[in-house]
């Protein structure tokens, strides 16, 4: 029997591939297709501490083998969440990852604190969205980054992970240390660069808010770039998300040194793309006779 | 509901009917309702996401899409020779249900293309169909309407201006429309004046198709709806068409 479980801090997954947030919803839709519990876990859609409405259209937009987004968080609230969806997900057998954003940095704790006595599984601090207008993002600035985290951490019991932007001022290290130094149990590296179209009939550009977020087969080489340098200089898990779209995109954020990756644009390229990594993880692993991940993540290191 | 998947399926035919305009049609039993679709793709990663198609014809052994020829996406659909392999997922989308006897189908554009298996799936309906340029696949649809209805810019084959002009609604106890958005608001208005029930399909960009990412919202008098999930097919006095 192969094993393909990887641990993150105290929470033990059944394999390294997981949901991201904002692509699987809260799981029903992909349930129809195929029995999403084989996942290592699912990232829940951005919550927030109200509904939210989201952005007015366009909301999507192709670049080459890329994808914009301006969805903007829309979903039905953490209260909503917790009463109505959580307990869907966990009749599934799910492994829930609950997303959360802030509009403010009281609001990341108030929230984080409204999943810490429910059967969440894991709080993934979204630091990120590039799609908030009037927002800047968090996790571009480390001082307002260590209070959010400070603020989740005193709220809510759970393991914390922290999603970083791909672009930050100054030094993504820097960050990653800070949200370390305060107590989260992971970092996923990274959310969407934030991008802009044009339309060129128009004018002007394609989203209202002028910026999107980009993500996609695109940006991978650079999200596999942030990996590779984060995870020599931390020590906790560094989770790897951005354009993984086969088995051996995954392998290759393995031996940059991701304990477990996230697959989220690829599966509008392929529904199914999660279950065909599992299953690309697995034969590799039995082909090379490699017994647990730790044989091989980080090698790439020099 | 029928199960949703992911097939291969080898193309049959891909036949020119107007300019830019194609009719594809590929081998195999699907499982689909008028007014459902498929999301469809020939290519790897670029352009990334699938198309959303709907059904144009489906029979024991065949499904077909009627598409026109303008990104990306649809050249290289364009370029597809019997043989070569067509990636399917669906069926998707909630589909036409049949309400009443006397049913009107109203299409424009490339709107047109999910009415034929509806008017044959459902029989005995009323055709209207608006062209930009000139008329085609008219004898195609003469076989599955009761009456068929045609106006175009010229007036070829038919009466002259915009099907949404041509149309009346007296008489229909309930309508159907595909189209432009221009088209669709037209008909809400009339239909609405008339105090028929409308039924549009609506078309928005789409990329999980089954109701995940929340790409292709559209608001309605209920809040906001995913027209891949929720849709494609909406009660016209549900959308907040002044949007």
């Amino acid at each position: 029997m192969i094993d393909l479980s990887v641990q993150i801090g105290n929470l033990t997954l059944r394999n390294p591939v997981i949901a991201a947030s904002g692509t699987f919803g809260f799981g029903q839709e992909y349930s129809q297709l195929y029995d999403t519990s084989r996942l290592g876990a699912i990232c829940t859609k951005g919550l927030t501490l109200h509904p939210q409405q989201g952005n007015p259209g366009p909301r999507l937009w192709e670049t080459p083998c890329g994808l914009l987004n301006s969805i903007g968080l829309q979903n039905p609230g953490v209260t909503s969440f917790v009463k109505e969806d959580l307990p869907k997900m966990k009749e599934m057998g799910l492994v829930v990852i609950a997303n959360v954003w802030g509009n403010t940095v009281k609001e990341y704790g108030q929230v984080a604190g409204k999943l810490s006595n429910t059967s969440i599984d894991a709080v993934e601090i979204n630091i990120s969205c590039p799609n908030i207008p009037d927002q800047p993002i968090t996790g571009k600035q480390t001082a307002r980054t260590a209070k959010v985290v400070r603020e989740a951490r005193k709220a809510c019991k759970k393991p914390l992970w922290v999603k970083l932007s791909p672009t930050s001022e100054g030094s993504s290290l820097q960050l990653a240390r800070a949200i370390q130094a305060e107590g989260a149990n992971a970092v996923c590296v990274a959310n969407t660069f934030r991008a802009i179209a044009i339309d060129i009939t128009k004018r002007k550009p394609v989203f209202r808010n002028i910026f999107a977020g980009l993500s996609g087969p695109a940006i991978k080489p650079i999200t596999l770039g942030i990996v590779y340098e984060l995870s020599l200089a931390l020590e906790i898990p560094v989770i790897g998300v951005g354009g993984i779209t086969n088995w051996q995109d995954a392998v290759e954020f393995i031996m940059a040194g991701a304990y477990a990756v996230q697959i989220g644009t690829a599966n509008f390229i392929d529904p199914f793309c999660g279950i065909k990594v599992i299953k690309g993880l697995t034969t590799f692993m039995k082909n090379q006779s490699i017994e647990s991940w730790e044989d091989i993540r980080g090698c790439a290191h020099q | 509901m029928d199960k949703i998947d992911v097939r291969t399926a080898p193309v049959i035919s891909n036949d020119q009917v107007a300019p830019d305009t194609f009719l594809l049609g590929v081998q195999g039993t699907f499982p689909a309702k008028p007014g459902q679709f498929y999301m469809l793709r020939a290519w790897d990663i670029n352009p990334l996401l699938s198309r959303p198609m709907s059904i144009f014809d489906r029979t024991d052994k065949l499904l077909s899409f009627l598409y026109v020829k303008q990104g990306k996406g649809t050249h290289l659909l364009s370029r597809l020779l019997p043989g070569d392999k067509l990636v399917l997922f669906g069926p998707l989308g909630n589909g036409w249900n049949q309400q009443g006897n006397q049913i009107a189908l109203v299409g424009g554009g490339s709107g047109i293309a999910p009415l034929f298996y509806t008017a044959k799936v459902f029989g005995k309906v009323d055709v209207y169909l608006g062209f930009h340029a000139k008329p085609f696949l008219l004898r195609t649809f003469k076989q599955v309407a009761k009456q068929l209805y045609v106006s175009s810019e010229s007036g070829e084959n038919g009466q002259k201006g915009l099907i949404s002009n041509v149309f009346q609604p007296h008489g229909y106890d309930t309508c159907y429309a595909c189209g432009p958005y221009a088209m669709l608001e037209a008909l809400h208005h009339t239909c609405q004046n008339a105090g028929v029930p409308l039924f549009v399909s609506l078309e928005e960009k789409m990329a999980c198709g089954i109701g995940a990412c929340l790409g292709c919202m559209v608001r309605t008098t209920q809040g906001l709806r995913r027209v891949c999930r929720d849709g494609p097919v909406f009660l016209a006095k549900d959308i907040i068409w002044d949007d």
